[in-house]
């Protein structure tokens, strides 16, 4: 695009001419720039010169007409009114000069008569501009009408421009410029339009003008920014240009040809820019798509179809930089492509990458037939003369001999060979490779940023053979490599032998043996069957030749001749051979991803998965070439991960060899075979038996062939079972055999081996006790036998583990996870025979936490017992797993001796032994006014509110929730130390217990305690139950397990709401009545405030009694006083009898009292009961029976 | 004239290609058939919203090139075929009866009990119907 020139590329400006006052000029030029659109300024300074513009151009387009023209386009017409012919012009006097004396009048008349004459052929708008130097200067009126008339103009025409002051300024460069835009949009519209009619009116001589005229007419309309009647006619001069291809005469073939593409060349861009800048980009691609159907077969004459070439060349160049640079296309192309289905444009014909590689394609086209026309010639200096002096003509795309005639040039038609001989010396002084580098290169990139591979590497593919034919062989190579790994992922075989003979080429010539022996085995390995070659002509193979089977071959044959050093390959840019020599060895690495695995497939499979120590295994190696020759192996060597198994196999054909390589390796294994020769697509299978001592992973890592004396393969080993296909030949239609002979061992057959540890001769036994309880010393037995082996350096590992950490083995893991608090902890290890010898093995106690334990054993013979046992202790109910590992070695002198370990688990339960309840009773009978009773229920309902100073009574219970009997020692309360001993005081009821603490399971152990608070708090604390238990001796058989120290369990009471209460009730009556025997009910009131305190009564009827005193009324109780009710009843029944209800409600508090159905109740014998007062006891009962 | 036909198999591997060309220009062929199928991606990551039918076999011309113009079809088991052609006037409804007659072929092919799903297509047989299939299309295509 950077070669059109810069009036074709860029959109017309208009062209004004300012003349006289020139000190003005740069403000108005300045102002017309500024415009949108710009305006363009010719300042012209004086009079004279307006003439000499306008007075020469005025001939042209009288000329045109008369005789028939000599081209299509002139080539400097554009330029002409770009910068050359104004569209106004505008004279400029000063109005002092205008109104000044006659003398100053008339030259001002002459010199506008003058720039009349200039201006009138060319129909070039005319403007006067009188430069005011102050508002205040007065203008003649009648000079001013003088003036306009001289002038011809309309009087919006005359314009005064005031320089003075910055308002007068602005409104005259205004003024200026609306009549300016005006006049020169009324001369291109004039000027169109006396073209248009000629096009109309088909009044040209020649099919030619009709197409210049179509141009101008489309230029014009540019001009005026009329894009659609531009569009209209450039397309219009297009579509003339097209019939004229076939019927033109004028020039000889070539050239007339060469000048038509030319024309066309520009019609095109214009159209495809004004496309482009209107947005429409699928008419432009359409557009871009007609233009070139329409040319791409215009090849023209034999000699000169290089141009032909270079010419298409540019057009995709051409267009894919307009696409580039255009704004449309960044919107999205897929959904433009999507939209217009029907017009069969795909989505690359949107990309400028396309386009690129179109052109980078023509460009390297236009390079062979250019060389071509070069070699026809005889001697190159022959066109070096003959196209001297010929230049492009006046026409576009004409060109002809420059002649010096006198003080003038002139031109002079050129005929075809002379043409022919200048553009081939025009040609020959291009670098097409660098262009075409250059071209592939922005597709390349371009097609790289829209993430489309194969394009990409086919625009790069391109850009290696480039290089690699400018001999630029690195950067070739890479580029070779580069895509040659696309091909082999995705299997394109045809394609990676190509790059892959570009690339080993590349080798050749640099002299990298390596590089070269890698590419020719891959090629020779590559799955080219004799089926592609009948129907492929490959001649573009490049160096590698056609993809065959005997063309592998060769380079296999080639390879192998090399490598066994039997010959070298000169190579090119360095002077040394090609050779593999004992001072140039070449080692090949092939690993799993290797693309050189198809070269040689090395597996290892060992027979069994686990072995014992010391018993005898077979190991499979199996290899696996697609070499299409038979290739002989001097020697393998496998490699394990421990090194002493490394073996040797060395080919019994080959002697010679053997000797030699054996010599360097000491005390390693040897093993002959027979032939070590691999066919194609055939595995090698080699079986030999593999003794393991030491207990662990055996692994087979490698296998390294040797192949001649100076070439080795480093071959990584796989498994069988784990085995990826061969990525090109996954896809071919082969036999395919298993690696071993047994079909099983081929899908599970590992290269690994783990040797087992040995079997272990000793017994670890874990004594079962049942359930642990919470808080006890839990002692768990734990015994080792020495059955068979002796132990040395034994270890004793213990975990406790949470059952529901589901199994973790591992202590670091489940620490900070589970045992956080420690519900469960490991307390010690203990042994009676270990205990012996504490003094000597108590530093052998490596470490002992909460849920692990290591305990170092002592040397132990064959038929030796050890034993301890594990002390463990539960915090809080819950299973733990209990694992305990011994670890020791059966042979004392061998430091690093393998260890042999014995595992055994236990699950134990831990469970609270007690469950400790509470129960708080008020005296019988007595019941104090507590407030915070009545208030809300809901609120405050955790704590039992005890009255101040009164006794109350605490039963506490523990039930045995075990399985088996449990004996308890003692039951106390005791005070917490923060409440001081005085706040409350908790005595016990009874003195002791009954002597009888045994609890079997379930049952329940009560004491009473009686407690007196004494302190007034919401919240007091009542301490802490200790229950002081062990587990009963009696029964049976853990005796042994378990500790004889009792246990301590604690159980802390909730604390309890300590008030006073305002009031006290007590009921009194006998502890029984006796039918008709009266007795005295006492309802006692007492008031413990210093108030004065209200209380209403009410006494029920009760059918069992006949009652006496007031049935209700209303007492007042002094402070700290009591008020006595009393009642005389006698029983009508016997019986258990309710008494009177009595209700009491006090004011103050607005509580109301009601004793309990229990509270008021009496017995009533039916005649006085007789007692035996002697028997104490008996008395006891009594009264518990009375309640 | 068909000058190129292809079937590529899941990893963009080709399964069966051949060329119907006297020039030496199968290399290049090979160059076409493979470009194109970044084109099949695109449009098969980037489905046409206004397309008539979402599940479409045929795709259309993927791309023109100098002298060569690619059409596509992708089959229900995303196989792809590829057809390369010289013909510059192409009716799309030729190509897509085509490519169904060269469905029907590779489904008979692949029917095969002694092929395997996923290797190169090595059928004679389907090697002489494809090309009795490819003459047929420059008869039509020229009458």
């Amino acid at each position: 695009m950077e070669e059109y020139p810069e009036e074709l590329r860029t959109p017309p400006v208009a062209l004004a001419a300012l003349v006289g006052c020139s000190d003005h000029h740069p403000a108005i030029s300045g102002h017309l720039h500024s415009l949108q659109p710009p305006m363009n300024v010719l300042a012209l300074p004086d009079f004279s010169k307006v003439q000499v513009v306008l007075a020469r151009k005025a001939k042209d387009p009288a000329a045109a007409g008369d005789h028939p023209p000599g081209g299509i386009l002139r080539r400097d017409w554009l330029l002409k009114h770009r910068t050359r012919v104004p569209a106004v012009v505008a004279a400029m006097f000063a109005s002092d000069r205008v109104s000044g004396d006659p003398a100053q009048w008339l030259q001002v008349c002459s010199e506008l008569e003058g720039l009349k004459a200039a201006a009138r052929p060319r129909n070039v708008k005319l403007v006067v501009i009188v430069v005011q130097s102050s508002s205040a200067d007065e203008i003649n009126e009648d000079r001013m009408i003088a003036l306009r008339k001289r002038a011809e103009v309309d009087s919006k025409y005359l314009v005064t421009y005031t320089p003075s002051d910055a308002l007068e300024l602005t409104q005259s460069l205004n003024r200026l410029t609306n009549t300016f835009v005006e006049l020169a949009n009324t001369y291109y519209r004039d000027e169109g339009r006396r073209i248009k009619t000629r096009v109309e009116k088909k009044s040209f001589s020649s099919i030619e003008l009709n197409i210049r005229y179509c141009f101008k007419v489309a230029v014009y309309a540019e001009f005026r920014r009329d894009w659609v009647e531009a569009l209209r006619f450039y397309e219009e001069a297009y579509r003339v240009l097209q019939e004229m291809i076939g019927t033109s005469t004028r020039l000889p073939p070539i050239q007339r040809l060469v000048e038509i593409k030319h024309v066309a060349e520009q019609l095109h861009f214009k159209v495809s820019t004004l496309l482009l800048h209107g947005g429409k980009i699928i008419e432009a691609v359409t557009w871009f798509r007609h233009h070139n159907a329409s040319y791409k077969r215009l090849i023209g004459a034999p000699e000169a179809i290089y141009l032909h070439w270079e010419w298409m060349s540019r057009q995709f160049l051409v267009f894919a930089e307009l696409l580039e640079t255009s704004s449309a296309t960044t919107q999205s192309i897929s959904s433009v492509a999507a939209d217009n289905p029907d017009r069969g444009l795909t989505e690359w014909e949107f990309r400028p990458a396309y386009y690129y590689q179109l052109a980078a394609h023509y460009l390297k086209k236009k390079r062979s037939s250019l060389d071509i026309a070069l070699s026809m010639l005889v001697n190159a200096n022959e066109i070096d003369g003959r196209a001297e002096s010929v230049a492009p003509s006046t026409f576009v795309g004409q060109f002809s001999r420059l002649l010096e005639q006198g003080d003038g040039l002139s031109f002079q038609p050129i005929d075809d060979e002379e043409y022919i001989h200048y553009a081939l010396a025009e040609g020959k002084r291009f670098q097409d490779s660098y262009e075409i580098i250059a071209l592939f290169k922005k597709s390349y990139e371009s097609y790289g940023n829209l993430k489309v591979q194969r394009m990409g590497s086919t625009c790069g593919l391109e850009i290696a053979k480039e290089y690699f034919s400018a001999s630029d062989f690195t950067t070739a190579m890479q580029f070779f490599d580069n895509f040659a790994q696309l091909y082999r992922q995705e299997g394109w075989v045809i394609l990676l032998w190509e790059a892959l003979g570009y690339s080993r080429e590349c080798s050749k010539k640099m002299g990298a043996v390596k590089n070269f022996v890698e590419s020719s085995l891959e090629m020779a390995s590559l799955p080219v069957s004799s089926d592609d070659i009948q129907s492929l002509g490959f001649k573009e193979c490049g160096p590698a030749g056609p993809p065959s089977l005997p063309e592998r071959e060769s380079i296999h044959k080639e390879v192998l001749e090399l490598v066994s050093g039997e010959s070298g390959i000169r190579s090119v840019e360095e002077s040394n051979d090609l050779n593999v020599t004992e001072g140039n060895p070449l080692h090949l690495e092939i690993d799993l991803v290797s693309p050189l695995r198809s070269v040689l497939l090395a597996s290892v499979a060992f027979h069994e998965q686990t072995v014992k120590p010391g018993a005898s295994t077979l190991m499979t190696l199996s290899l696996l070439s697609q070499l299409p020759l038979t290739t002989e192996i001097d020697q393998l060597e496998v490699q394990f991960n421990q090194s002493e198994y490394n073996f040797t196999i060395t080919n019994a054909a080959r002697p010679q060899s053997t000797s030699k390589i054996t010599s360097g390796q000491q005390n390693n294994r040897v093993e002959i075979a027979a032939s070590l020769s691999l066919v194609t697509n055939k595995w090698l299978r080699l079986t030999y038996g593999i003794k393991s001592e030491q207990s662990g992973k055996l692994e087979c890592i490698s296998v390294i062939a040797k192949l001649g004396p100076h070439f080795t393969i480093f071959c990584r080993a796989e498994s069988p079972a784990s085995m990826d296909d061969l990525l090109l030949w996954k896809f071919e239609d082969r036999v395919e055999t298993y690696p071993t002979k047994d079909p099983a061992l081929a899908i599970t057959g590992q290269k690994v081996i783990q040797v087992e540890e040995a079997e272990p001769l000793v017994d670890l036994n874990l004594g079962d006790s049942g359930a642990a309880l919470v808080r006890e010393s839990f002692m768990v037995p734990v015994s080792i036998v020495a059955r068979g082996h002796d132990i040395y350096s034994g270890e004793l590992k213990i975990n406790l583990v949470d059952v529901k950490g589901g199994g973790l083995f591992s202590p670091r893991e489940i620490e900070p996870s589970t045992m956080d608090g420690h519900h469960v902890e490991l307390l010690s290890v203990a042994g009676a025979e270990w205990e012996d010898e504490s003094k000597k093995e108590a530093d052998k106690i490596n470490n002992i936490q909460q849920s692990f334990g290591l305990v170092s054993i002592p040397f132990l013979k064959i038929g030796d017992t050890w034993s301890c046992k594990l002390e463990i202790k539960w915090h809080r109910p819950k299973p733990i797993m209990l694992y305990v590992s011994l670890g020791y070695s059966p042979h004392g002198n061998e430091i690093n001796a393998q260890k042999i370990h014995v595992h055994k688990s236990l699950q134990i339960e831990g469970k609270n032994p007690v469950l400790i309840s509470h129960r708080f009773m008020l005296p019988f009978r007595r019941d104090p006014l507590l407030l915070s009773k009545m208030k809300a229920v809901s609120e405050n309902n955790q704590f039992t509110s005890l009255p101040l100073n009164e006794t109350s009574i605490l039963i506490l219970s523990a039930k045995n929730c075990t399985e088996v009997p449990l004996q308890v020692e003692s039951l106390s309360v005791e005070v917490d130390e923060d409440c001081a001993a005085t706040s409350c005081s908790i005595k016990p009821g009874s003195e002791d217990l009954a002597n009888s603490g045994l609890l079997v399971p379930g049952e329940e152990f009560r004491k009473v305690f009686m407690v007196i608070p004494q302190v007034n708090s919401s919240t007091l604390g009542m301490g802490t139950v200790l229950l002081r238990w062990r587990r009963d001796p009696g029964s049976g058989e853990q005796v042994s397990c378990i500790q004889e120290d009792s246990v301590l369990t604690r159980h802390k009471l909730p604390d309890v709401n300590v008030e006073l209460a305002p009031l006290t009730i007590t009921l009194e009556c006998p502890p029984y009545g006796i039918l008709g025997d009266p007795f005295t009910y006492f309802i006692k009131i007492h008031n413990q405030t210093q108030l004065l305190q209200e209380v209403k009564f009410s006494l029920a009827d009760s059918q069992s009694f006949v009652l006496s005193g007031s049935h209700n009324g209303t007492v007042y109780v002094l402070p700290k006083s009591e008020h006595i009710l009393s009642y005389k009843l006698v029983p009508l029944a016997s019986g258990s009898l309710q008494l009177p209800k009595v209700t009491l409600t006090s004011v103050r508090y607005s509580a109301g009292f009601q004793p309990s159905v229990n509270a008021s109740t009496v017995f009533v014998y039916p005649s006085k009961p007789h007692f035996k007062v002697a028997d104490q006891r008996e008395s006891r009962t009594e009264s518990v029976a009375a309640k | 004239m068909i000058v190129c036909i292809a079937v590529v198999g899941h990893q963009n591997n080709p399964l069966y290609i051949q060329s119907f060309t006297e020039a030496d220009d199968a290399l290049k062929l090979h160059h076409i058939v493979h470009c194109s199928l970044d084109v099949v991606d695109e449009r098969v990551n980037n489905p046409k919203k206004s397309g008539p039918l979402l599940n479409e076999t045929f795709l259309g011309l993927l791309y023109p090139t100098e002298n060569y113009k690619v059409y596509g079809y992708l089959t229900n088991t995303k196989v792809k075929f590829i057809l390369v052609t010289t013909d510059l006037d192409v009716k799309d409804a030729d190509v897509r009866n085509f490519f169904r007659r060269f469905h029907a072929a590779y489904v008979d092919a692949v029917s095969n009990p002694f092929h395997v799903p996923g290797k190169k297509i090595t059928s004679r047989t389907f090697a002489e119907r494809v090309s009795t299939i490819v003459k047929a299309f420059g008869l039509s295509s020229a009458g």
